[in-house]
């Protein structure tokens, strides 16, 4: 079993997220995630006055997959959250020891 | 207690054995607790005599003489509910040995314990329990509802008087300090009437509050309330709880969304909207007998202080025409004109919340009772008051509470009604839908010097969600609803427009930051396009940050707040290019054809107008333009208690041309002489404006409440031939005077100028320039920026 997790541009997070389900993954965990890359915040200039953003707003985006399911799911996150300027983010697969469902205690592939 | 003991006290309490009482009570409390045909009350009844019942059957044998069982708190004034404590105090009188005192305790409390019913229990001498009683407040009020259960009548009878007496005694030192933890509470808990999962018991307004009421009652410092509008709340609120600790089936205080359709429907209500709204209405009456009750208080309290009724100074002051403080309150003056000024309610009201203390009661009253309606649409001064109002940010809520209780707000915006008391289910709110919009006025009125219209930032923020009353997006709706209301407050078309605008687009910017490519020209294009101007922008984002710190700490994290500073930073980028920013409400009179012969000609006079249908009267000033004659015409208005609601200031061919839109704070204002010979002197120095206004501002209290810091900067590119200086900051007398002052210190001439007062707020535009007539060099600007934001900012 994998954990993908993706960090993206807020706004991406809809159509993320329906790519994923028409793609059958229906479980996902989001949350609002604030950091930066190699876009290392910006420099807004505003009347005269440049102030610097530290942090850019992001989504962070977990998904528990099979193993067998982690290349095509990582190929739609990419493809649908692309915008091909720098900030779009990045998408990473560990590997998962076990995974439990809280409710009946089954484990592992049971319980993704 | 001894738990060793435990086996020794069972023999005691031999005969019908405490197994059998148990079994009984336990099988004829789950009847009545399950039993449907009962009413609430009845159930509270009859669980409270099932439990004296058993306590006298368990105590029944107990040696009686100078020992009692006595019910106190809740238990003493029979409301026991399905999840409620047994609150019980085994009194004696001391002569006993503690040994054989503690063995009857046990021998009573181990068959409750073990019936597993919650005791809250404790054993005192009488002496004990009057000093315990003496430190601790919780315990005095719980023996002010003392009530004999078993033993002998008349330990339970000394018990009650002592206490008693000791409160009426200790009234003025105890009822401060349960005011201190009814603050304390409510800061907690919150406001029953305006929380969407109050606490029936502790949130301000709640049961609690009846509690405190009564013992406040009982010291004979202030009367029960006379409405029956209390008891009912107070037996509603019980009915409600009951229902809550049957549905949870435990002891629960707070009313949680997920049980509240339960609930609902075990009190026969159709739906927790309904359960929620009535609830609402009663912690509401709650609160504002607890405001009358606490009031009355103060003012028994201060009159019966030591200092000789000669030698006190009740504070007595004018706050507005008709309108006095007395003794920290505000009253009506005793020849207001009430019957025949309309606008007297809410003028007494924004004055009121301007100095920060409540209208009296018999104030209130007596507006509600006497007080015409508003004619539609308001007349200036109405608005003008109202916006005061509700400039007076958080420090003002108690006063607007005060007007809601007794229907003002709904006389004076009839639309107010849908809103009142509405609950909302959305996880990110706090309030009710009414509270809430008041909530935004105050993160408002605290962000007004961002926009330079204040006023119509605080009568969106009123507004914003006045669409929930109806169906349908509440932002469309609510549209087309502030759009009338606005209106009806008598806001010109093109303000009417931008009140509505706001409204229809309060959820956009936080809608578009999380869901819209912020990169993408055609975002900031699409937001540009809808907000038209960089003020609107302002006013949006103002607005949108207002809206969500009052819906609470969720709504508005660093990271929304990131979002949405980057898109409007991006919008504004695409404005600027486009348009130039607009100032002033744009009703100011420009100068007529008899001041401009008369500057043409080099002459100097003034003209004063009568007073209109609103009170406003024309000052119009003209005189050979020179350094400090704007600081000294402002001075003498201010000398004279003419309140300045705008002006327009210019120069035209060397001469100025003044034209002032004033109203007099008392009585009729002054003629044109006395202002022509008093500017005259202040011009040639005979006449120290300065100093005058100084040593009035000494007779002023300083404002009681919490108002922003002033803000004072620059406007770049808003004209190439002068230096243009926007100040923003609360209304107070002299304050353009002051402004004025400075300027003229620094040696810069103001050439024109753009005043207004909007509601308590300035909005204050200055075009310097400098010997030469051209605009300030950027260092200059700077420095007389500095300047004049250090001088206010110091006062602030």
């Amino acid at each position: 079993m994998k954990l993908v997790t993706a960090v993206i541009k807020p706004f991406k997070l809809d159509d993320v997220r329906s790519a994923l389900e028409s793609f059958g993954v229906h479980g996902m965990t989001v949350s609002e995630a604030s950091g930066y890359g190699r876009q290392k915040g910006h420099t807004e200039v505003y009347r005269g006055a440049e102030y610097t953003v530290d942090l850019v707003p992001k989504i962070r985006l977990e998904v528990l997959l099979d193993d067998g399911d982690v290349d095509d799911v990582v190929e739609v996150i990419v493809k649908t959250s692309q915008t091909g300027r720098i900030g779009d983010g990045k998408v990473w697969v560990a590997p998962v020891d076990t995974v439990v469902r809280v409710r009946t205690g089954e484990r592992g592939v049971d319980a993704l | 207690m001894d738990a060793a003991q435990g086996p020794a006290l069972e023999e005691t309490t031999s005969g019908a054995g405490p197994d059998l009482h148990t079994k009984r009570f336990r099988t004829a409390r789950a009847a009545v607790v399950d039993a449907g045909d009962l009413s609430a009350a009845q159930r509270r009844k009859a669980l409270s005599d099932l439990c004296d019942r058993w306590l006298a059957e368990i105590y029944g044998p107990l040696p009686t003489p100078g020992m009692a069982l006595v019910a106190v708190g809740g238990y003493g004034r029979r409301e026991i509910l399905p999840g409620s404590d047994l609150d019980v105090v085994l009194v004696h009188d001391g002569s006993r040995d503690p040994a054989e005192v503690a063995r009857i305790a046990d021998s009573v409390f181990y068959p409750v314990w073990d019936a597993r019913v919650p005791l809250d229990h404790s054993v005192r001498s009488l002496d004990d329990a009057a000093q315990v009683a003496g430190g601790d407040l919780k315990v005095a009020l719980g023996l002010l509802d003392a009530r004999h259960v078993a033993g002998d009548p008349d330990m339970t009878h000394a018990l009650a008087e002592r206490n008693l007496a000791a409160w009426r005694r200790a009234a003025a030192r105890r009822l401060p300090e349960l005011r201190e933890t009814v603050r304390e509470r409510e800061q907690r808990s919150g406001e029953l009437a305006y929380l969407i999962e109050p606490n029936l018991v502790d949130s301000y307004g709640g049961l609690r509050d009846t509690v405190v009421l009564r013992a406040v009652a009982a010291s004979w410092v202030a009367d029960w309330p006379h409405s029956p509008a209390v008891e009912e709340s107070r037996a509603w609120l019980l009915t409600v709880r009951d229902a809550l600790h049957r549905s949870t089936g435990r002891r629960a205080d707070r009313l949680l969304l997920q049980e509240q359709d339960d609930v609902a429907r075990l009190v026969g209500l159709l739906d927790a909207d309904v359960l929620l709204r009535r609830v609402s209405e009663a912690g509401r009456a709650i609160a504002y007998a607890s405001e009358v009750g606490w009031r009355a208080v103060d003012r028994t309290l201060r009159s019966r202080s030591r200092v000789p009724l000669l030698r006190r100074r009740v504070t007595r002051r004018p706050l507005t025409d008709g309108v006095v403080e007395h003794d920290g309150q505000a009253v009506l003056a005793r020849d207001a004109p009430l019957e025949s000024d309309p606008t007297l309610a809410v003028r007494a009201a924004a004055a009121a919340a301007q100095a920060g203390v409540p209208l009296a009661t018999a104030t209130l009253e007596r507006l509600v009772a006497e007080s015409p309606d508003l004619p539609v649409p308001w007349p200036p001064s109405a608005r003008d008051a109202f916006v005061r109002l509700l400039g007076a940010g958080r420090d003002g809520i108690p006063v607007w509470e005060d007007l809601e209780s007794a229907g003002l707000v709904v006389r004076w915006l009839p639309d107010w009604e849908r809103i009142r008391h509405r609950p909302q289910r959305t996880p990110i709110h706090r309030h009710t839908v009414d509270r809430h919009s008041i909530e935004a006025v105050a993160e408002g009125a605290e962000l007004a010097r961002r926009v330079s219209r204040p006023d119509l930032l605080l009568v969106a923020a009123l507004l914003h969600d006045v669409g929930k009353g109806w169906p349908g997006d509440h932002s469309a709706t609510g549209a087309v609803i502030a759009e009338g209301m606005a209106a009806r407050m008598g806001f010109t078309e093109a303000d009417v427009a931008v009140v509505s605008e706001l409204v229809r687009h309060h959820l956009l910017l936080p809608a578009v930051a999380t869901s819209r490519d912020l990169e993408d020209p055609a975002t900031t294009r699409m937001v540009a396009e809808l907000l038209g101007s960089v003020e609107q922008l302002d006013l949006l984002a103002t607005l949108t940050e207002a809206d969500a710190r009052a819906a609470g700490p969720a709504a508005w994290t660093p990271w929304r707040a990131a979002l949405v500073r980057d898109l409007v930073a991006r919008t504004r980028a695409v404005l600027e290019g486009e348009h130039p920013e607009r100032f002033g409400s744009g009703d100011e009179h420009p100068a007529d054809l008899w001041a401009r012969t008369l500057a043409e000609s080099g002459a100097f006079d003034v003209l004063v107008t009568a007073p209109d249908l609103d009170q406003v009267c024309r000052v119009t000033v003209v005189a050979p333009d020179r350094v400090g004659l704007l600081a000294a015409v402002a001075g003498v208005l201010a000398l004279h208690r003419l309140e300045v609601r705008g002006a327009s200031v210019d120069t035209i061919d060397g001469a100025a041309v003044q034209v002032w839109r004033t109203v007099s704070e008392f009585g009729p204002p002054p003629d044109d002489a006395v202002i022509r010979r008093d500017l005259v002197k202040a011009l040639d120095g005979s006449l120290d404006v300065e100093a005058r206004l100084a040593r009035r501002s000494q007779d002023r209290r300083p404002p009681a409440i919490h108002i922003a810091a002033p803000r004072v900067h620059l406007v770049p590119d808003a004209s190439h031939t002068a230096t243009v200086l926007q100040v923003r900051a609360h209304d107070e007398p002299g304050l353009l005077h002051r402004v004025a002052s400075l300027l003229a210190h620094a040696r810069v001439a103001v050439r024109s100028a753009v005043v207004d007062t909007l509601g308590a707020d300035v909005v204050d535009v200055f075009y310097l320039v400098d010997e030469g007539g051209g605009p300030l060099d950027a260092d200059r600007a700077q420095g007389v920026r500095d300047l004049v934001a250090e001088a206010l900012g110091s006062r602030a």
